[in-house]
This record gives structure tokens, C-alpha cells and sequence, in this order.
């Protein structure tokens, strides 16, 4: 099973979003949703690994951080991000991470 | 009655003949109808038809009747097609509506589907698997009480003589249903207490399955397919985490699978899947077992390297890898085996080095990347004595991998480059990022010792007369370099001033390797911040650089991050940088972004000046477009001097971004926010001399382009980054600009003017002196936009979103701004309950922001609370219609909150207003009942002070409304 944190990301809430629609109208049923939120799932979290090298450097002052549930969660606070175009700076930052490679077995046990 | 004669009537008769849906008591129980509608499903051109077809299946699959007419499908005079169908009926009934079948009948079921699989056995494959996989599902569901043995049961079934079938097509049925068991439990719906006791009955039948596999694997007479299942089987269980110690034999078997080419791929998934199960690493003695297994491959790897033969070194790192990745530590431990453990590292070293070009020549290096992270956190999360003897062994080798890296970052020639397809070309970008990354996360572990090994390298590479130097080579080192330069802090290396002292010397005759040199300059420019004499050796580079079109990017983007790491050290070279910037500007070098970027730079550089020599420069840099501006001004506008004109108002607010002449504290305290500090200074900012000098010719370009919003946006960007960086400094020109605005706005209302006004109103809400010209604009904006909502908002979700944050900033910040006469605070109140139906959800989310804004005044604003004593029903109803279905379910918290501030604010209100609102029937969704309005009515009404809690209660009733309530699909996750 693929994390399904890249759900909560405008593109994961705007196919939520029409889902619930085409449900809504009863164009299809809600087993047939899950199935399409389960392929996007998938489908995101393997264009992310693969496909993506951008990279972003950013520092600031670690508030807390937990590794519960293999979920690593980092609170930050003054964080600066440099990218080549711009400097961007928040008060507070929030991190949530999961391992890249565990995405192939199912950790709902 | 015969097939044909069926299928003929129902092709032609069977269309009007659809049972209503959904009641499922039509669906008939015999097949004839399940035909028709199945052969329309596969063969129907019509796709409305298929549609129908596709529902009215769907829906006789999970029916009653679907018990009886699923065997009469699978009978052998029909079609595949159909059988299939048949088959998968049965799979959904046992698998979802196991509770219709009554305990008597078990049997029954059992002996049916044994005696299906053993006719298919020799029949279509995809009838077989689904019966299969319904045999799986009933055994599943059967044990381990009702069915103990069941897997014992079912080999013994298959080992008998008889049935159509022979022995090995009944070897193969067996096999893949002993294959689909273990997935099939793996995606079943057992509750979780059921999982756990299945999962135990199915670990106890591995001693049925093992001998099986055992056998047939061993037997030299075994055919390849049998084999071939049977490791396909094996990968199947060991995801089950039976014991890794049990299946060593069978491991061993598939590792002498292996030399069969026809049993590669399967012997490799088995192998991987065995060992990397996390349950595995309690084997330790199977898994120094293993070791010389994976070993020995290394012979037929260099062969395949040798022969260009790529899936068969690609499987052999895969298992060299999922053993070193999984198991570094347990085996680093194992201190006796050391020797063999190191050969195995330098096994999957050969692998990161394999020769050719990654993805071009080869794809197997990239596997082992990840290994090489976990080996180094094993070994440094031991206890320091133990550390040291490790690292003895480990540096060396990991040294060694740093050359194997830079050797495998190396561009190929420019030949063979040129050859690459575009997609290769990005394959090996990510791939040199992923070597950058490793190489950065290895400086831990080998500190400044590795930038001097670079150096050294460097050094000789470029010193070296005899031989001539290949421009790749020199550029993986700088890229080197750069990787780590980039993210750590090099300040203690000490070889950094021979390494910029070495730059000038690098015959730079290719643009990567430009690119390169550019990229670790930049990396270095925290660096040079602290050693600020070295700047005079590589500014001179980074200038001529820019001048060259090809290098634009990492031209500008290094100078960037010199100018502002370095600001306070640039003055003595400002004049120049800004002459060479100028020039290469007028000349247009560089793309329209590099452009702003480098007006960036110059801001950075300029802050640093003294008051006068900013505005010398500043008078230089832009007087040659406040010229061409002036030019552009006087044009009928049309689409190109429309770009030159947003192509120099986006120069000017580049430039006023970064042009802060406050200077920043240095890092104090430990968390105290900076404070600016302004220095002693006599006249006002020079950014708002400029402002104003520029202010009149402004004013001429908007009145030509007042209705073309990208320009109306490129003036208000101008003054946001100057507001946003001047502050209060600002405030001279607060009366002008409000002026501008409120005409602006007036004419044709833009959202950029209404942003632009919230972001003064921010932050001069609080100062007397400035305030009135604000407050005044503000009463014009809003006024002006009430008319465009009695036109019609729907055209402009934008300014409707910036409107309701102006608002709600008005509120937060001033919120006696709504006593006013001037202010018809009714009206407000009416287009936001509007705006809250819009269909885009940022306005909804910034009109939710605005009534939660709102609510708290209900007892300090008099005119607040009267509008919402008198109309706040028609907020609820709003709101409630939202969360009935006609919103975003994204967007329920935003609804939530302001029920909550409703109920914390005129709770009395709306007790009153909820009751009436919930009585009328069907509202606000037909799918909820007058007990579930209740609850949910009374749910809220408790919840004064858990505004969490509001929000759980909106969520669980908003997917009531929408029918999604206890759906998987609708689940929290």
C-alpha cells in the first residue's frame, strides 16, 4: 500500500473533489472512488520518487520532532528556504516524512 | 436446451428486458439473463449500453441468486468470457458475503471448487486463478476451525490420480493455488481479530508447503514451468514472515535456479522477497549462510557486465543488495565473518562502479546508492571504541566509494552526449543529484579529510603537464566539491583557499564544465563571507561569466548569493558589478527571469552603500528604463510594449525586494526575532526618493493600461516589495499611493489594488498620521465593490477573494473601521453570505476567515451585531447548505469554525436559528433523517469551547449528507 499523505495536496483534493461529485450524482460508487484515490496513491508517490530531484536547502531551529509509527515529524521554527530564485522565510515550519522504500509492503497491521 | 438457441434469444430479446435496478430480488437465477447482458458488456459497440450492462452485472454479482447461476457459467460449453464471470461471482460472494452461507453447506462449496479447479486445470488460465482465488477466500474464511489443514488437504487433492487433467497440468493448479493463498489473505477483509488467527494457521501450514516446493524444486526432472511456480509460490509465503530458517533449503534451490536463464527473473524476486522480510534478520546463522551464496554469483555477474547482458546483472545486485541494505548490521556484528561480510560490501561496490554511462550503457548502479547509507548508519551508530575499529576497516572503502562516484558523475564525451535522447539527458541529471546527495551524507562519516583528498586530486589533475586533462574528469571533481560545499559548512576545511586559488587555473572549454565552476562558487559563498579577501580571486570570473549567455543561469544565480551572503564586504567592487550587470542587461543577455534575479543582486549590493552612493547607482542603473518606460508610455499600448512595460516594472521590484538598507541584528540571541535597526541617516529612503521621482510616470502608464490587470499587478508588486521591505519608511508615500489606489480602483477594480491596500492597512493601523488617507480608500474599495456584487460577482472570484481579506484585516486590525457611517456593514454582511456559494474554494476559505473575523464583534461593533440579529440566519443557512454537499469537502474545517464562533458569539440566536433551519424536510441533504439533524444539531450546540471537536462533528455529518458515510473510500487515514 502507497502512503496516502499526498492526498491532502491540490492535486489530491481536487480529484477528492470530483470524486465526491461523480458520487454524489451516483455516477459511480464509493468502492470504485477508492480505487482511483488508491491507483492516484500509488501513482504520486512513485512520480515522487522517481521523477523529482528538485531540491530545496532550508535551515532553522528544530522545536520538536517524533518518529512514531515509522512517521518522522519535524516542528520547526525561523526557517529560511533558499532557492536559487528566492529567499522565503516562515515562523513556523511542520515536516512530516515517511521512508521512501517502504512503500511497496503494507504497514496496516 | 442448447447454448446457441439461448444466446440468440437474449442477444435480441434481452435489452428491454433489464430488471429495474437496484432491487436485486429481479436478478434471475438462471443464467440465460446473466449471458445476455455479459455478451453486451464484452461485444456491445454502443458504449451506454456496456454501461448498463457494466451496473446491471455488478449489481447480480453480490444477488442472491448469483449462488445458483455462477456454477451453470462456468460449465464447459461456454466462452471464457463467461466463465470468468461466473468465477468471480463465486470469489465475491465467499469473499464478501461470507455470513448468507450457512455453516452446512461449507462442505458442499468446498468439494464443488475442488472439482472446478481440477476441470480447469487444463482449461483457460484466467477461470483457473479466479477459482483459485475463491477456494483461497473460502479456506481463508474456514479456518482454522472449520477447515483445520485445509492446505494439507488441498495438496493431497491434487496429488491424487484421476480427473481429466494430468499430472502436471494438476501440479500447476495446485501450485497456483497455493501461490494466491497468501495474497489473497494479504488484500482480504478479515476484522483484525480473525487476521491474526489466520495469519497463525497459515504459518503452521507452511510445513505443508515447504516439503512440496522442496521437492519440485530439487527434482532435476521437474520442468521449468513447474519450477518456475514453484518459486513463484515461495515468493507468495515468505511475505507471510515464515521462519527465513526453514525455507534455507529452498533459498538454496533458488539460487541454483539462478543459472537457468528461464528461471532467472522468478529465482530473483524469490531470493529478494525472502530476505528482505523484516522478520528475517532473527535468522542470523541462515543469514551467514547466504553470504557465500550471493558470493559465489559474483563469477557469473562479471560475466554478464562482460557480455552487456543488463537484467542478468541487475537481478544479481538486486539480491547483493536487499542483503547488505537489510542486514548490515546483524551482519557487522557477526565480527568472526568480517572477511566475508567486506566482500560482500566490495561485491556491491563492483556494482556502483559498473562500467558504462548510467541509463545509457547501464541501470544497475543507481540500486545500490541506498546500501550505502544504511552501512554508514550501522557503523556510526555504534558506541564510539567499537566506531574506531570499524571505521579502520570502513573509511577505505568508503573513500574508494567517493572515486567510484565521481568517476560514474562524469559526463561522457561530447559525442556520445550529443547522442542521448532528452530523457536520458535528465536520467543521468537525477542520477548525478543522487550521487551528490550520497557523496554529502558520506562527508559525515569522513569529515574535512575527504575535501582535502578532493583538493589533492584537483590539484594534481590540474598541475599534471605530461598528460592532458579531460574537462569530465575535472568537472565530477568540482561537482564534488560542490555537493558538499553546498549544504555543509566547509569553514573548518582549510583547503578551501587552494581550491579557489586552483579555479583560475582550469581550462574552462565547455559550458558544464562552466556550469560547474559557477555552481561551486556559489556553493562557497557563506565561505567567503567569512574570508572576504578571497573575493577579488573569483568575482572577476563570476563577472566575465555573466556575460555569456550560455552560463546564464549559474552566472546570475552564484552572483546572487555572493551579493547577499557577502554584501558588507562588496562595496569596494559595487561599481563594477553594477557596470558589468548593466551592460549585460542593456545587451539583453539573459532571459527575463535571470534578469530579475540579477536586479536581486543588486539590490543586495546596493543596501550595503551609503545612502549616497545608492542613489548614484540607483540613478544609473535605472534611468535608461525609466527612459524607455517614458517612450513606452507615450505608445498606444499593444501586446509588445505591453511585455516591455511588465518586463520593467518587474525590474524595478526585483530590485526593491532585496534593497533594505536597515541593517539586520547579527544573530544575538538565541531566539530573539531580528530587530532592524536603522542607521543615523538625514534624508528619506533612497527606495522612496526613487518611488517618488518615478511616481508621475507611473501614474501615465496606468491610465493607458488601467484595464489590462497583469500591468495593473506589476505597479501594485512594485509597492508591495517596497512596503513589504520599507516598513514604516514607507509611510511618505502612503497619502500619494492611496490616491492612486482609490482612482485606480474606481475606474476598473483590480484584486492587486486590493491587496496592496490590506497590506498598508497591516501595517499602518496603528499610526494616527497615516491612517486617514487609508481608512478613506478603504471605505472607496469597498464601496466600489458592493456595486460589482449587485452587477454580478460571479466574473470575479478574485477580486471577491481579496475583498474578504481586506476585510477580515480591517476587522483583525481596525475593527472600529465598521462604526462608520461611511461603511454599509449590512451589505458586507449580504456578499459574504454570497460568496460563500462560490465554487472556488480560496474565496470560500477567505470569506470564512472573514466571518470568523466578524462574529467576535457581534457585542462591540453595534452595527455587527445588528446585521447579525437580524440576517445571521441566512449565514447559517449558507453554511449549512455547504456542509449539506454543495461545498468542497476540503473546506470543511473552514465551515466549522465559523459555526463554532457563531455558537460561542449568539449562541441563544442560533439554537433558535438551527431548529428552524434543520425542520424543513430534505435539508440540507435529502440522505439525512430528522434524528441525525438532531444529533447533529445537539452535537453542536454542546461544543462551546472544543472547536476540534466541531470540526469532528461537521466532518461526520457533511459525509452523512453526501452518502459517504462508512465508506472505505471516505475513511480517515
Amino acid at each position: 500500500m502507497a502512503y496516502q499523505l499526498y492526498r491532502n495536496t491540490t492535486l489530491g483534493n481536487s480529484l477528492q473533489e470530483s470524486l465526491d461529485e461523480l458520487i454524489q450524482t451516483q455516477q459511480i460508487t464509493p468502492q470504485l472512488a477508492l480505487q482511483v484515490l488508491l491507483q492516484f496513491d500509488k501513482a504520486i508517490n512513485t512520480a515522487l520518487a522517481n521523477r523529482v530531484r528538485n531540491r530545496v536547502n532550508f535551515k532553522g531551529s528544530l522545536n520538536t520532532y517524533r518518529f512514531c509509527d515509522n512517521v518522522w515529524t519535524f516542528v520547526l521554527n525561523d526557517v529560511e528556504f533558499r532557492e536559487v530564485t528566492d529567499l522565503v522565510k516562515v515562523d513556523k515550519m511542520k515536516i512530516v516524512a515517511c521512508d521512501g522504500k517502504n512503500t511497496g509492503s503494507n504497514p496496516a497491521e | 436446451m442448447g447454448l446457441k438457441i439461448h444466446t440468440h434469444i437474449n442477444l435480441h430479446a434481452y435489452t428491454p428486458s433489464y430488471p429495474t435496478l437496484p432491487e436485486a430480488s429481479y436478478i434471475p437465477a438462471k443464467p440465460n439473463v446473466q449471458l445476455g447482458a455479459l455478451h453486451q458488456l464484452y461485444y456491445d459497440p454502443n458504449i451506454e449500453n456496456k454501461n448498463l450492462a457494466q451496473k446491471w452485472l455488478m449489481q447480480a454479482q453480490i444477488s442472491a441468486q448469483a449462488w445458483q447461476f455462477c456454477w451453470a457459467l462456468l460449465r464447459p460449453d461456454k466462452v471464457p468470457e463467461i466463465q470468468y464471470f461466473g468465477a468471480s461471482a463465486l470469489h465475491t460472494k465467499i469473499s464478501r458475503y461470507w455470513g448468507d452461507i450457512p455453516a452446512e453447506q461449507y462442505g458442499t462449496l468446498k468439494t464443488q471448487l475442488f472439482s472446478q479447479i481440477a476441470l480447469f486445470a487444463s482449461g483457460s488460465k484466467i477461470v483457473l486463478t479466479r477459482l483459485c482465488v475463491a477456494l483461497a477466500s473460502l479456506a481463508l474464511n474456514m479456518m482454522p476451525e472449520a477447515w483445520p489443514g485445509a492446505v494439507g488437504e488441498m495438496v493431497r487433492a491434487f496429488q491424487e490420480e484421476g480427473g481429466a487433467a494430468d499430472g502436471r497440468a494438476r501440479c500447476l493448479a495446485l501450485l497456483e493455488l497455493l501461490t494466491v493463498l497468501p495474497e489473497e489473505f494479504q488484500t482480504s477483509r478479515l476484522p483484525q481479530y480473525r487476521k491474526g488467527q489466520v495469519r497463525g494457521a497459515l504459518g503452521r501450514e507452511w510445513a505443508a508447503v515447504c516439503p512440496l516446493l522442496q521437492q519440485l524444486l530439487r527434482q532435476p526432472e521437474s520442468p521449468a514451468p513447474v519450477k518456475a511456480r514453484a518459486l513463484k509460490c515461495l515468493s507468495s509465503w515468505v511475505l507471510l514472515d515464515v521462519p527465513l530458517s526453514e525455507s534455507e533449503g529452498l533459498l538454496e534451490a533458488g539460487f541454483a535456479a539462478l543459472a537457468d536463464p528461464e528461471l532467472f527473473d522468478t529465482a530473483v524476486e524469490a531470493i529478494v522477497n525472502a530476505i528482505s522480510q523484516p522478520d528475517s534478520q532473527r535468522y542470523v546463522s541462515t543469514l551467514l549462510k547466504l553470504v557465500p551464496q550471493v558470493l559465489q554469483l559474483q563469477e557469473q555477474l562479471r560475466e554478464a557486465v562482460q557480455n552487456g547482458d543488463m537484467e542478468t546483472s541487475h537481478g544479481i545486485c538486486r539480491i547483493a543488495v536487499s542483503l547488505g541494505e537489510n542486514h548490515s548490521r546483524s551482519l557487522l556484528e557477526q565480527v568472526e565473518h568480517w572477511q566475508s561480510f567486506l566482500a560482500l560490501v566490495n561485491m556491491i561496490m563492483f556494482c556502483t562502479g559498473i562500467p558504462g554511462h548510467y541509463p545509457v550503457n547501464e541501470t544497475t548502479s543507481s540500486l545500490t546508492l541506498t546500501f550505502w547509507y544504511t552501512l554508514q548508519d550501522d557503523i556510526m551508530s555504534f558506541e564510539a571504541e567499537k566506531q574506531t575499529v570499524y571505521l579502520q576497516v570502513y573509511r577505505p572503502v568508503y573513500f574508494q566509494l567517493v572515486d567510484v562516484l565521481l568517476h560514474k558523475a562524469q559526463f561522457p564525451t561530447d559525442e556520445e552526449y550529443a547522442s542521448w535522447t532528452s530523457d536520458e539527458k535528465e536520467q543521468f541529471r537525477i542520477y548525478r543529484v543522487d550521487i551528490s546527495d550520497t557523496l554529502m551524507y558520506v562527508y559525515e562519516m569522513l569529515g574535512a579529510e575527504l575535501l582535502s583528498n578532493l583538493y589533492d586530486k584537483l590539484g594534481r589533475l590540474l598541475t599534471n603537464a605530461e598528460q592532458p586533462t579531460s574537462w569530465q574528469h575535472t568537472e565530477a571533481l568540482l561537482y564534488g566539491f560542490q555537493s558538499i560545499a553546498e549544504t555543509i559548512d566547509v569553514n573548518y576545511s582549510d583547503v578551501i583557499p587552494g581550491l579557489i586559488g586552483l579555479i583560475p587555473r582550469i581550462n574552462i572549454n565547455n559550458v558544464q564544465l562552466a556550469d560547474t565552476v559557477m555552481f561551486t562558487i556559489g556553493a562557497l559563498a557563506e565561505w567567503l563571507a567569512d574570508h572576504p579577501v578571497m573575493l577579488s580571486s573569483v568575482l572577476p570570473l563570476v563577472l566575465q561569466a555573466l556575460g555569456n549567455p550560455d552560463l546564464s543561469v549559474s552566472s546570475v544565480s552564484t552572483l546572487k548569493k555572493i551579493c547577499r551572503e557577502c554584501k558588507y564586504d562588496l562595496p569596494p567592487y559595487a561599481t563594477n558589478i553594477v557596470a558589468v550587470s548593466q551592460e549585460v542587461l542593456i545587451k539583453q543577455i539573459h532571459k527575463t527571469s535571470q534578469c530579475m534575479w540579477l536586479m536581486q543582486a543588486l539590490g543586495f549590493l546596493l543596501s550595503a552603500l551609503p545612502v549616497e552612493d545608492i542613489l548614484r547607482n540607483l540613478h544609473s542603473l535605472i534611468t535608461p528604463y525609466i527612459q524607455q518606460l517614458e517612450k513606452l508610455a507615450d505608445e498606444t499600448p499593444n501586446p509588445s510594449n505591453k511585455l516591455a512595460i511588465i518586463h520593467i516594472l518587474g525590474l524595478l521590484s526585483n530590485l526593491f525586494t532585496t534593497l533594505d538598507i536597515t541593517k539586520q541584528e547579527e544573530e544575538s540571541g538565541d531566539s530573539a526575532p531580528p530587530i532592524k535597526s536603522t542607521p543615523p541617516q538625514t534624508g528619506p529612503n533612497p527606495v522612496v526618493v526613487v518611488l517618488q521621482q518615478v511616481f508621475a510616470l507611473i501614474q501615465t502608464v496606468l491610465s493607458k493600461w488601467l484595464n489590462d490587470s497583469q500591468v495593473v499587478e506589476a505597479v501594485c508588486a512594485i509597492f508591495e516589495k517596497s512596503v513589504k521591505t520599507l516598513l514604516h519608511d514607507f509611510a511618505p508615500m502612503v497619502s500619494q499611493l492611496s490616491e492612486m489606489l482609490g482612482q485606480m480602483y474606481s475606474t476598473i477594480p483590480q484584486a492587486s489594488a486590493l491587496d496592496l491596500t490590506r497590506q498598508m492597512m497591516h501595517i499602518f493601523a496603528s499610526e494616527t498620521d497615516h491612517f486617514p488617507p487609508i481608512k478613506a480608500l478603504f471605505e472607496l474599495v469597498t464601496s466600489v465593490t458592493l456595486t460589482i456584487f449587485q452587477q454580478g460577482p460571479r466574473d470575479h472570484p478574485d477580486i471577491v477573494d481579496s475583498f474578504m481579506q481586506l476585510q477580515a484585516q480591517a476587522l483583525k486590525r481596525k475593527p472600529d473601521l465598521f462604526l462608520s457611517e461611511n461603511l454599509d456593514v449590512k451589505a458586507v454582511f449580504h456578499c459574504g453570505v454570497l460568496s460563500l456559494k462560490f465554487p472556488e474554494a480560496p474565496t470560500v476559505k477567505s470569506t470564512c476567515l472573514f466571518f470568523t473575523e466578524l462574529l467576535p464583534h457581534c457585542a462591540d461593533v453595534p452595527p455587527v451585531g445588528q446585521v447579525v440579529q437580524d440576517d445571521g440566519k441566512l449565514l447559517l443557512l449558507a453554511v449549512l447548505e455547504a456542509i449539506g454537499g454543495q461545498s468542497s469537502r476540503s473546506l470543511m474545517d473552514q465551515f466549522a469554525e465559523v459555526l463554532f464562533c457563531m455558537n460561542k458569539h449568539c449562541f441563544g440566536l442560533l439554537t433558535v436559528w438551527l431548529k428552524e433551519a434543520l425542520q424543513s424536510p430534505g435539508f440540507p441533504s435529502s440522505r439525512v433523517s430528522n434524528e441525525q439533524k438532531d444529533t447533529f444539531s445537539q452535537q453542536v450546540l454542546r461544543e462551546r469551547v472544543n472547536k476540534r471537536r466541531v470540526k469532528d462533528i461537521v466532518k461526520e455529518f457533511t459525509l452523512v449528507c453526501r452518502g459517504l458515510h462508512g465508506t472505505e473510500y471516505a475513511a480517515e487515514y
